[in-house]
């Protein structure tokens, strides 16, 4: 009940900050040169009285502060404006484009501490052998390869060479019958309607995004792991289990980890956090319908609402992110509560 | 099971699990049947409505009206060495049977079809397409400033002559008047169905056609995702075909696929079908490897330029201009950025235009001599220093182009930073008529010379890009539009053509060329002035 109350203090006070956001995104847009309204009216023969029109219809003709008011109103009540890019409501697009980018990040995010927890922990227990320096090369590689270009090598090899990946267009094959919308996550759907070849297919169209996004975290988390168990085995507690007699998994696995895996579930969040908003790279190169490329074509075409929609999500996934990580500490580590 | 792709392409569709809500279980020869009569489209953009006429709808959404609406009347086509393009000068009908023209020019009458339907069965009625004429000219939408530019502008204009027969009446005789209302904004609306939706904000239903359509042509909308796939399937019922045909492909997908380089791969798998917007790095690799075809045609009804600002010293002085038009490395240019693909608008060498074609190759060369006494005699033999700006996604090109201008421009004293802005910005920048030198590029739906003037060199409007304002151009380019003698019409031609190669507002560089690439066994692609895809021409094998 205690806990409770605390997570529900902590969402109440990180509501200052998301208006700060919801603001701060709302004039910035209004700074950055490029005005949508001569943008979206680029037809032929589009003069001025059309480029009016648009304006008027965004409400751009009204003085800054009554557009702010009148937004945070829209915000208020759970309208994030329209976009003008894809014609839709913006609390629909993200609805539709937040579980893709979810599903895919979640994903490579398991893919990556299913390689860089082992890799650190070998790393850790044999500090300055050769396993040690393959690891450090392994994810200096996978850091130094932007993702596009790691992305269209995956695509090259395992698509266009040796033709086992599926087309790289997205979460399922264009000729695929799609699940009925239930989760937005495809691969739940599949599984709720037993649709098992079609969950496989949306597997596979998941793997080398996946892949590509799992490499390139995995230096940050590998690295991390590294040093946090190093020097968790070098405390006296490591050393007391060891004399004791405990057997090595236990003394690595139970009482190293255990331990070490704070400053990871600190690099987690982080790096979940920014691999759901800023993989735009890997969206556009897998065509992935996510949240990131939508956001950035949004910008381009200075359409504000998306934008603006994208930033409130985002801040609004770093508190539920932050907040669920610090849960987390708790559950590993009993001295630390939810403050 | 084992998951491949080619399996993924059969297996997937044809095995799709019955038990799921909505999905079609099809067997495996249906299936490879129907991927043959099934075109997919992989393009760059994004169709963000299915009113073409919405204010903010993308160039993707005029090819998909193409399809999905009939017009009164449609652009036949031509073979132009061996491709074929669209053609001006002979305009069949489409939802109409006849279309006659009054010997003074001033009233089209349109007969339609007997046997036109909409997408819902009901006949078409010369009401419905009364209520379509006025809307394009009513809403507001994009339709009313395209229609205006062929006399098309009031209601009154339109009028119910018998059940199926209307008239549309002009104040003086526009020769743009018919070609205007074949164009992807000149929709016919089932105005019984669309009106359900109007409401008294929005008369025209502007709001719900954006999603929805009422329409009668041969395609219909099957599944729309915005932003990321639209599938269309055949009309069984459409009539408005040349020749009555029905079009080959039964479906057609058109997917957004943002990533160039994820296109091209996609085409070369064969797995995708068409594609008019791979990089154009991309397209002699793809030729070389002969897996798909590529269709290159010069698109006739567009242009690249260098645009001076006629408004803003230093380029309010002519001699300026001409100093820097006779100093760009012209075939350098062309090959570095274009790599010679085109048809080129420079290296003429009249001093009065030979035809009344526009555009053609232009009196433009490189001449670093005469470009040093004509910086003399305007006053900057020293030079001077200003920026050459391109929008982000003409960087492809107007990079090197920029970087080669710059080396030129040095030698006759003049200094060019470059300045590369987000498209945005530059479409805003230009608007407003705040940026110098810069290159863009144009392209007139109706490539109609008067019209070419018009648009893009008369006026005070965004596309004249360089706010030139010759009183004389002005005058023969207001007064060709009604004329009805041809060879008074040439002369007016000639005359603003001799005109912009005389004061070089904008240097003309080149018509690049539209590559289309498309799978070994799709033919009858067609250039259209709208540059999207009519699907209805295409066929397979």
């Amino acid at each position: 009940m205690r806990v409770l109350r605390r997570i529900g203090g902590r969402l109440l006070a990180s509501l200052p900050a998301l208006l700060g956001v919801v603001v701060f995104t709302f004039l910035l847009m209004r700074v950055l040169p490029g005005d949508p309204a001569v943008f979206f009216s680029s037809g032929p023969n589009a003069g001025q009285a059309e480029i009016d029109a648009v304006r008027k219809d965004l409400g751009l003709d009204r003085p800054i502060p009554e557009q702010l008011l009148r937004y945070l109103y829209d915000v208020g009540t759970g309208n994030l404006g329209r976009s003008l890019t894809t014609g839709q409501t913006v609390v629909h697009d993200l609805g539709e484009r937040l579980p893709a980018s979810l599903e895919l990040t979640l994903c490579a995010l398991v893919l990556a501490l299913g390689l860089a927890l082992p890799l650190g922990i070998l790393a850790a227990v044999r500090p300055g052998s050769a396993i040690d320096h393959a690891v450090r090369m392994v994810c200096t590689l996978g850091v130094c390869v932007p993702t596009f270009v790691s992305g269209l090598l995956l695509v090259y090899v395992f698509y266009v060479q040796f033709g086992i990946a599926p087309d790289p267009t997205g979460r399922l094959d264009i000729f695929a019958a799609s699940p009925p919308d239930i989760t937005g996550f495809l691969l739940i759907d599949f599984a709720l309607v037993g649709d098992w070849e079609g969950w496989q297919a949306a597997a596979a169209q998941l793997v080398l995004p996946a892949l590509t996004m799992a490499l390139f975290v995995l230096a940050p988390l590998a690295r991390m792991t590294r040093a946090s168990m190093l020097s968790v085995l070098g405390s006296d507690f490591i050393r007391t289990a060891r004399s004791i007699g405990l057997s090595r998994w236990r003394v690595v696995a139970v009482y190293g980890l255990r331990n070490a895996i704070l400053p990871v579930l600190t690099i987690i969040g982080i790096v979940f956090s920014t691999m759901l908003g800023a993989n735009v790279l890997v969206e556009k190169v897998f065509s992935w319908p996510g949240i990131g490329s939508y956001a950035l074509d949004a910008l381009l075409a200075s359409d504000y609402a998306p934008v603006q929609g994208f930033v409130l999500l985002m801040a609004a996934v770093f508190v539920m992110v932050n907040l669920l990580i610090d849960v987390l500490y708790g559950i590993a580590d009993p001295r630390v509560s939810v403050a | 099971m084992t998951f491949n792709r080619r399996q993924g392409l059969k297996g997937v569709l044809g095995a799709a699990v019955g038990g799921a809500m909505g999905s079609a279980a099809l067997p495996q020869e249906a299936a490879a049947q129907t991927r043959a009569e099934t075109l997919r489209h992989v393009m760059g953009g994004t169709v963000n409505s299915l009113d073409p006429t919405a204010p903010g709808s993308t160039r993707e959404s005029y090819g998909v009206a193409m399809s999905v609406y009939d017009r009164l009347a449609s652009f036949g086509r031509k073979q132009l060495d061996g491709n074929w393009v669209f053609d001006l000068d002979n305009i069949r009908g489409e939802l109409a049977e006849k279309v006659e023209r009054s010997a003074d020019g001033r009233t089209l009458t349109f007969h339609l079809r007997p046997d036109a339907t909409w997408h819902d069965g009901t006949p078409v009625t010369a009401e419905d397409i009364k209520w379509s004429l006025d809307r394009a000219v009513l809403a507001r939408s994009l339709a009313p400033s395209q229609l205006s530019s062929g006399s098309l502008t009031k209601a009154e204009q339109f009028s119910i002559t018998g059940p199926r027969t209307v008239e549309v009446k002009l104040d003086q005789p526009d020769r743009l008047a018919l070609a205007n209302l074949c164009v992807p904004f000149a929709i016919m609306v089932n105005s019984t169905l669309a009106k359900k939706h109007a409401t008294s904000d929005d008369p025209w239903a502007l709001a719900w056609m954006k999603e929805n359509t009422a329409a009668s042509g041969a395609y219909m909308v099957e599944t729309n995702r915005p932003g990321q796939q639209l599938i269309l399937k055949r009309n069984e019922a459409w009539k408005g075909g040349a020749g009555g045909n029905l079009p080959f492909f039964k479906r057609i997908i058109l997917q957004t696929v943002p990533e160039a380089a994820t296109r091209s791969n996609l085409m070369e798998r064969g797995d995708a079908d068409l594609s008019i917007d791979l990089a154009s790095s991309d397209i002699p690799m793809l030729q070389q490897r002969g897996k798909v075809k590529v269709v290159s045609i010069p698109a006739t009804n567009a242009f690249n330029a260098i645009v001076f600002n006629t408004q803003m010293a230093p380029f309010d002085n002519v001699k300026v201009r001409q100093a820097i038009a006779a100093a760009i490395p012209y075939g350098d240019i062309f090959q570095a950025a274009q790599f010679n693909r085109g048809k080129a608008l420079f290296g003429a060498h009249w001093t009065e235009a030979p035809s009344s074609d526009f555009p053609q190759a232009m009196p433009l060369n490189l001449d670093l001599d005469r470009a040093k006494s004509l910086m003399a005699e305007a006053g900057h033999a020293n030079g001077f220093a200003t920026t050459f700006s391109f929008a982000t996604s003409y960087a492809p090109f107007a990079e090197p182009m920029a970087a080669l201008v710059k080396e030129s421009l040095a030698k006759i004293g003049i200094d060019v930073t470059i300045q590369k802005m987000p498209d945005s910005q530059m479409a805003t920048m230009i608007t407003e008529k705040r940026v110098p030198f810069f290159t863009d590029s144009g392209t007139a739906w109706l490539p109609a010379p008067d019209y070419f003037f018009r648009i893009y060199f008369t006026r005070e409007q965004r596309w004249n890009f360089s706010s030139w304002n010759n009183p004389e151009v002005n005058a023969l380019a207001a007064a060709a539009r009604f004329e009805t003698d041809p060879a008074t019409y040439d002369a007016a031609c000639k005359r603003m053509i001799t005109l912009l190669g005389d004061q070089v507002p904008q240097i003309m560089l080149w018509q690049a060329n539209t590559d289309a690439v498309m799978a070994a066994d799709v033919n009858n692609y067609t250039y259209w002035f709208h540059r999207q895809i009519d699907y209805r021409d295409l066929k397979r094998g």
